[in-house]
């Protein structure tokens, strides 16, 4: 029984203080969605309204046909892990993962062999009769994942679970934690700050920033398609041109920078061009040479990258990264000139 | 040779005071039950001859265990309130807690025989409902002894069990939450084994301290709810019975000792992050 | 921790911590009342009990007693109890791991029974002053608060500024001195409070150990109750109760109050 979790109009507060704006969110049966932001940005908040452990000011949370809104913490049936594992310091292994069936009421010997069933499943057996104390930390992550599956819940929740892990050992835990959760099918809300993390696990990734979701997409949609300046910086789009359209021919439209330099775009690689944009790169979005059509720059430290050599690039309008072919080398207070390559560039509307 | 032996150096001075001016006078003090002119346990079997003694006796561990268990229990409520409270609010009840911890036993008693007198305020209150028609005699009764002592024990009992609590991890209280446990089986099963050998560490002290207590009963009790401390101070320089003296001594460090070895024992073992 | 409060737990703990603070706001009232037996609420105010203490020499005297032991019981403490901290904390390994057990024997063993022991071993036995003896009975009451609550200073302190500055061609007893010390500051001044404290409010080890002149002022307290009940102790208590005000101020000033939670 896999069920959708619905977030309809969440506004919270802490105190005075709103950390959430209006927020709507709707996660699929058996989908698992990330909440991705830096820290202050909603995130968490989100989680923990969904967990019963905030009240909203506004809005509704629904868990398939439940309304959960107002229901208190311990009914809502939630497996949730958290960042500092929060496994029970004086219970076993095999205790910690009895504990959430040990409330459902089931006997101790139906609860002994659910737990270890589960234990077995994560791989750790052997360790049923250990304290957490004698765990490492991936071991104490596979418990908490084993404590909150255990109990079948329609809807998983992880709260940043590999933060404290090292970065052997996250990639090793994330595909683990998508493998259980695919096998369940289990619908799931997946907090973290580390965008390839969420980009690796998830179905579909929300951007969060300032208590608000600013896309919500495929990881590959987000990556390559960013339909805002901040989730274009977010995803490593550095340089960000402001242009105003000059002239529109056929499907070529020329634009001016700031500066006034002028690029000649095609609608056919972009889509259509609004009269204000902006042209977001990375740095192997804006191809550096000496000479050419495209934005005059003065470079400045030239750093090697290996596949390429990247060069800070001065214009009167603002300073852009570029990457150049290895084959000319190019020194600094020289004048060249970027080119965006289309396939590696997309068209933003302008924030003004 | 100099650095071989400057860590003796150091820690020689203090070592020396405990040995000379502790061990030595209470050493002496317990051999001397054991070198009486009758026989070794002579000391010993007159103690637990005299049916008075004897009472002095289980009447202070009675007294030590209800003060024990009324302030294990009032000091868990405070003290689990105190760590779910605001900071704001809860610096005032440390120091709530603190100011009467710091204040004397002999002031803090006091404020009981003032409570508890027959120009006292409960019997002023009493009198007024109509209650009762004339002062009632409370003081010198074992409720009244239980009373002062549990109030001096129990902001001991705050501050280490509100220690304890605080130290509880959040999300190990929210974990068992989201597994679905009640607010009851949170505390039961999670908050209460995790506070057992603070609470334990707790009760240790207060035991200890009222079985040893001099001050309130004294002032309290009187002669007629003689304990040991009382009842050592009046062998001691009323009688002069310094071999009787020396025997509710031993009884005492005898008790104190035991209790404090066996609980630390029990605590260490409840301890949830041992292995 | 946190989890929702039930409305009845809190009524309660509001009740107990009415009744920590109530008590010692009746002492205050019955300090002031007009009445030659102790009674609350007061009766009519009267400042008078408050200067009969001053003419009942046997408090003053007695104040100043107690002021002196714990005074220089404390510091004869911190003396000798630092440098055995010290070296508990930074010889670890050389030194036997039961010495620090020693220094829980103070509070191991019932205040009362050490008292008694010391007036038949050491003033009677030794023939020591009892003055002496009391200040020695008191510097033990309170070396365990120098031995651990400086110990946990120094367990957090890393000794290898210590060692650098002896690298840097600083003496020892002067790197101790200047490095080591102002770190654990903290500490130290915890410990005097805490020694200073018990020691002024000390019954049982004084109660042996006074003798012709001297005895300290919670015994003179405890003896002028024996035979009076008026006012006066109550007048007493409430300047015992402004001092306590007075330390709490001087730790929250140096130390902060949540220190005494730790």
């Amino acid at each position: 029984m896999t069920v959708s979790l619905t977030l309809d109009h969440i506004t919270a507060h802490y105190g005075s203080t709103q950390v959430l704006e209006d927020l709507s969110l709707a996660i699929k049966a058996g989908e698992l969605v990330s909440l991705l932001g830096s820290s202050g940005c909603g995130k968490t908040t989100t989680l923990r309204l969904v967990a019963g452990f905030l009240e909203p000011t506004s809005g509704t949370i629904q868990l398939g046909e439940r309304d959960l809104t107002r229901l208190a913490a311990h009914k809502r049936d939630i497996g949730l892990v958290f960042q500092n594992y929060a496994l029970f310091p004086h219970l076993s292994v095999r205790d910690n993962v009895a504990f959430g069936l040990k409330q459902r009421g089931l006997g101790g010997t139906e609860r002994t062999a659910k737990a270890n069933a589960m234990l077995e499943r994560v791989g750790l057996s052997s360790f049923a009769d250990r304290m957490p104390a004698a765990l490492s930390g991936g071991q104490k992550q596979r418990v908490a994942l084993a404590r909150a599956l255990v109990i079948e819940p329609p809807l998983l929740m992880f709260d940043e679970p590999l933060s404290n892990l090292d970065a052997k050992l996250r990639v090793d835990m994330r595909v683990e934690i998508r493998r259980l959760q695919r096998a369940n099918g289990t619908t799931s809300l997946y907090v973290t700050h580390d965008q390839e993390e969420a980009f690796s696990i998830s179905d579909r990734v929300a951007i969060m920033n300032a208590g608000r979701i600013m896309q919500l997409d495929r990881p590959e949609v987000l990556y390559q398609r960013p339909a805002n300046s901040f989730v274009a910086r977010f995803v490593g789009f550095e340089n960000l041109i402001g242009m105003t359209v000059t002239a529109r021919d056929g499907e070529t439209v020329t634009a001016v920078t700031q500066a006034g330099a002028t690029l000649k775009l095609s609608q056919s690689v972009f889509g259509a061009i609004p009269d204000r944009f902006v042209l977001a790169a990375r740095p192997d979005g804006l191809a550096v040479s000496r000479e050419g059509e495209g934005i005059p720059v003065t470079l400045g430290i030239r750093t090697y990258l290996g596949r390429a050599y990247q060069y800070q690039c001065t214009t009167p309008a603002g300073d852009y990264l570029g990457n150049g072919p290895l084959t000319e080398l190019l020194d600094p207070g020289t004048a060249a000139v970027l080119t965006p390559v289309p396939e590696q560039c997309c068209i933003l509307p302008s924030d003004a | 040779m100099i650095k071989r032996l400057s860590p003796w150096i150091l820690a020689g001075p203090a070592s020396l005071l405990v040995l000379v001016f502790l061990i030595l006078p209470v050493g002496s003090t317990l051999i001397a039950t054991f070198t009486d002119a009758k026989g070794w346990a002579a000391p010993y079997a007159a103690f637990f001859n005299s049916g008075f003694r004897r009472t002095v006796l289980y009447r202070t561990i009675e007294i030590s265990l209800i003060t024990t268990i009324i302030s294990v229990v009032l000091g868990f409520i405070a003290a689990y309130v105190v760590a779910q409270m605001p900071a704001r609010l809860k610096s005032i009840m440390i120091i709530a807690a603190v100011f009467p911890l710091l204040t004397g036993v002999v002031v803090r008693s006091f404020a009981w025989l003032i409570l508890l007198g027959k120009n006292g305020i409960l019997n002023t209150a009493l009198l007024s409902v109509g209650f009762i028609s004339e002062p009632i005699s409370m003081l010198y009764t074992e409720g009244a002894v239980i009373a002062a002592m549990v109030y001096l024990f129990v902001p001991l009992m705050i501050l280490t069990l509100a220690g304890v609590l605080e130290g509880i991890p959040k999300d190990v209280v929210e974990a068992a939450t989201s597994l679905g446990a009640t607010p009851f089986a949170v505390f039961r099963q999670v908050i209460l084994p995790l506070a057992m050998p603070g609470l334990i560490v707790g009760a240790v002290l207060v035991f200890t301290g009222s079985f040893t207590s001099y001050a309130t009963p004294q002032l309290l009790g009187g002669e007629r709810q003689m304990m040991m401390g009382t009842l050592l101070y009046q062998r001691a320089m009323v009688t002069f019975d310094w071999t009787g003296a020396s025997t509710v001594a031993a009884i005492m460090v005898v008790v104190t000792i035991l209790i404090v070895v066996l609980m630390t024992r029990l605590a260490r073992r409840l301890n949830p992050m041992a292995g | 921790m946190r989890n929702t409060l039930h409305p009845a737990l809190t009524i309660t703990a509001s009740i107990i911590f009415i009744i920590l603070i109530a008590p010692l706001f009746i002492i205050l009232g019955a300090a002031v009342s007009d009445t030659n037996y102790l009674t609350f609420p007061p009766q009519g105010f009267t400042m008078r009990w408050f200067s009969n203490i001053f003419e009942i020499s046997a408090f003053r005297t007695t104040a100043i007693t107690s002021l002196q032991i714990a005074f220089f019981g404390t510091f004869l403490a911190l003396l000798i109890g630092i440098p055995a901290a010290y070296a508990l904390n930074r010889f670890r390994i050389r030194l036997p791991s039961w010495l620090s057990n020693v220094f829980v024997l103070p509070i191991l063993v019932p205040e009362i029974v050490l008292g008694f022991s010391l007036m038949k071993s050491v003033t009677i036995g030794l023939n020591l002053p009892v003055f002496t003896t009391l200040l020695l009975g008191h510097a033990l009451l309170v070396l365990p608060y120098a031995v651990r609550v400086v110990g946990a200073s120094l367990a957090s302190f890393d000794f290898s500024i210590e060692e650098a500055a002896i690298s840097l061609g600083c003496p020892p007893l002067k790197a101790f001195l200047t490095v080591v010390l102002p770190n654990i500051s903290a500490g130290v001044i915890a410990a005097f409070i805490l020694a200073f404290i018990t020691s002024i409010n000390d019954v049982s080890i004084s109660l042996f150990l006074t003798g012709p002149g001297i005895s300290t002022l919670p015994i003179q307290i405890l003896a002028h109750m024996e035979q009076f009940f008026d006012p006066t102790i109550a007048s007493v208590s409430v300047l015992l109760m402004l001092l306590t005000v007075g330390v709490m101020a001087i730790v929250e000033a140096t130390l902060g109050l949540t220190f005494l939670t730790k």
